[in-house]
């Protein structure tokens, strides 16, 4: 490509010499743009940044999907998915109480004081079984200490386990599926119809509402007086 | 304009698409190290939370138990028929000690569905998934789970069986500290009419419904295998853990 072809037509650039008759330094023509593109390149520069910042740091990208590895690889997927196994087995305070427990080593001796005895995966629980050592779980939904949580007034006005914490019985690891933030709780305070289902279907992974969830919905707010409540301290308390 | 520029540009632009890209592989994909906080704010505040550790308590426990001998308010347990299911602390009990309605047996339903069908089965014949699960595993320590519609259980009085589900029995580890008293009762119910209309025979049902189901003889299946009726009935895959 010669010297010749790069020129634009249209522009009188005075060529590689770029001075005038009177000997002064010229600007070429495209310098004009220069004005535009940085404008350009300062507020897409700035768009760019705070749509970065607010998409990285949200809790889409540093919440969900947080599945941090347990000391024994217990699979829901296994005890609930293919065991059928209610979450109440475990989680026994879930109805009653604010959090729903984390169950005790007793309680995973229940079945493996004679199921898989001898399981190296199971080393530890046994192992804390005999010492009293409690088993030291990763927590995975973890809210803000500053966040009042009640399961129990969740579970018996019927917002279902999947709601928040989604197909569970598919996981063979747990991770967190709902974001957990303000505005998600918000969300379903202001408008609950979509997440209310029958009381005795609360643990129920694969129940689905016949017709449309929403009016089905409505209509159990209205039967069990449902009125989840947007002040502040309802949560911040 | 120069060629050189345009280039950087074009460079600019597809290097600001690499955090984009990360940010979205990120929020795709599960994150199993530490979990990223931004932000602490107060998000851990040095009060006692349930199921923590405890600096403060010797033993490391947050959740703090009673001191021995003594009994919280409310929490005596005089009644031994309710809490023990025997009278005297010698006999069990023949009579539950609650008023036994429709509601106490579905609830009943509904915690035996919980607790009781992972090794007894819905319709308590003792081959439950768990049952099911230990036989395809080949468990030499596994006893298969008492059938509780058979005679044995039958003739059991009452307190028996809540006390067989609070303390535990054989293999059977104890259900004390998982169902609350009132519940294991519910429980107790249920197994009674869980024995009724697994023994019941035709002479038993009244008389305009039997004519309907002498009419249809292939709904009534009373020999059903006894997996018949449990979810599945079919023991899972042997998949490891």
């Amino acid at each position: 490509m010669t010297q010749e072809n790069r020129k634009d037509p249209n522009t009188t650039d005075p060529g590689p010499n770029r001075r005038d008759s009177g000997g002064h330094f010229v600007f070429p023509r495209w310098t004009n743009l220069l004005r535009e593109l940085s404008a350009l390149l300062a507020v897409g520069g700035l768009v760019y940044a705070v749509l970065l910042v607010t998409w990285g740091l949200s809790p889409q990208n540093s919440a969900i999907g947080y599945a941090p590895e347990q000391p024994v690889p217990y699979s829901h997927e296994l005890h609930v998915g293919r065991m059928g196994m209610d979450c109440r087995y475990c989680h026994t305070g879930v109805e009653t109480g604010a959090k729903a427990n984390v169950p005790p080593t007793a309680t995973c001796m229940n079945c493996h004081a004679t199921v898989k005895t001898e399981s190296e995966k199971l080393a530890p629980i046994r192992k804390s079984y005999e010492t009293g050592e409690p088993m030291e779980w990763e927590k995975v939904h973890d809210l803000p200490d500053f966040v009042y949580f009640n399961h129990a007034g969740h579970i018996q006005s019927g917002v279902g386990c999947i709601s928040c914490h989604g197909r569970v019985d598919r996981m063979e690891v747990v991770r967190q599926e709902a974001p957990l933030n303000m505005s998600w709780c918000l969300d379903c305070h202001r408008d609950p119809d979509p997440n209310l289902r029958p009381v005795e279907f609360v643990t129920d992974m694969e129940w689905k509402p016949e017709g449309d969830p929403r009016e089905l919905g409505a209509k159990l707010r209205e039967q069990h007086g449902i009125n989840p409540s947007t002040d502040c301290v309802t949560c911040h308390r | 304009m120069p060629r050189p520029i345009i280039y950087v540009l074009l460079v600019l632009v597809a290097l600001s698409l690499i955090p984009v890209g990360l940010m979205y592989k990120s929020r795709v994909s599960p994150k199993e190290g530490t979990r990223l906080q931004i932000v602490y704010d107060m998000d851990h505040q040095s009060y006692v939370k349930p199921q923590t550790k405890s600096e403060f308590f010797a033993d490391g426990q947050s959740m703090r138990l009673h001191p021995s001998g003594t009994v919280a308010r409310g929490q005596l347990q005089e009644n031994s028929e309710f809490y023990r299911g025997v009278i005297r602390d010698t006999t069990y009990t023949e009579v539950f000690p609650l008023e036994v309605t429709a509601e106490v047996v579905d609830r009943g339903q509904e915690r035996f569905e919980i607790f009781c069908a992972p090794c007894h089965s819905s319709s308590g014949n003792g081959a439950g998934m768990v049952h099911a699960r230990a036989t395809a595993l080949a468990e030499g320590t596994w006893t298969p789970p008492t059938d509780l519609t058979s005679q044995t259980v039958v003739d059991r009085p009452v307190g028996h069986i809540y006390h067989t589900i609070t303390h535990g029995i054989r293999n059977m580890p104890a259900y004390g500290p998982q169902i609350p008293p009132k519940d294991r009762w519910a429980i107790v119910a249920y197994v009674r009419a869980l024995q009724l209309s697994r023994n019941a025979t035709l002479a038993d049902v009244s008389p305009d419904v039997r004519a309907a189901l002498e009419a249809e003889p292939p709904a009534v299946s009373v020999a059903a295998p006894p997996a018949g009726d449990t979810t599945g009935g079919t023991p899972t895959q042997n998949q490891g853990e």
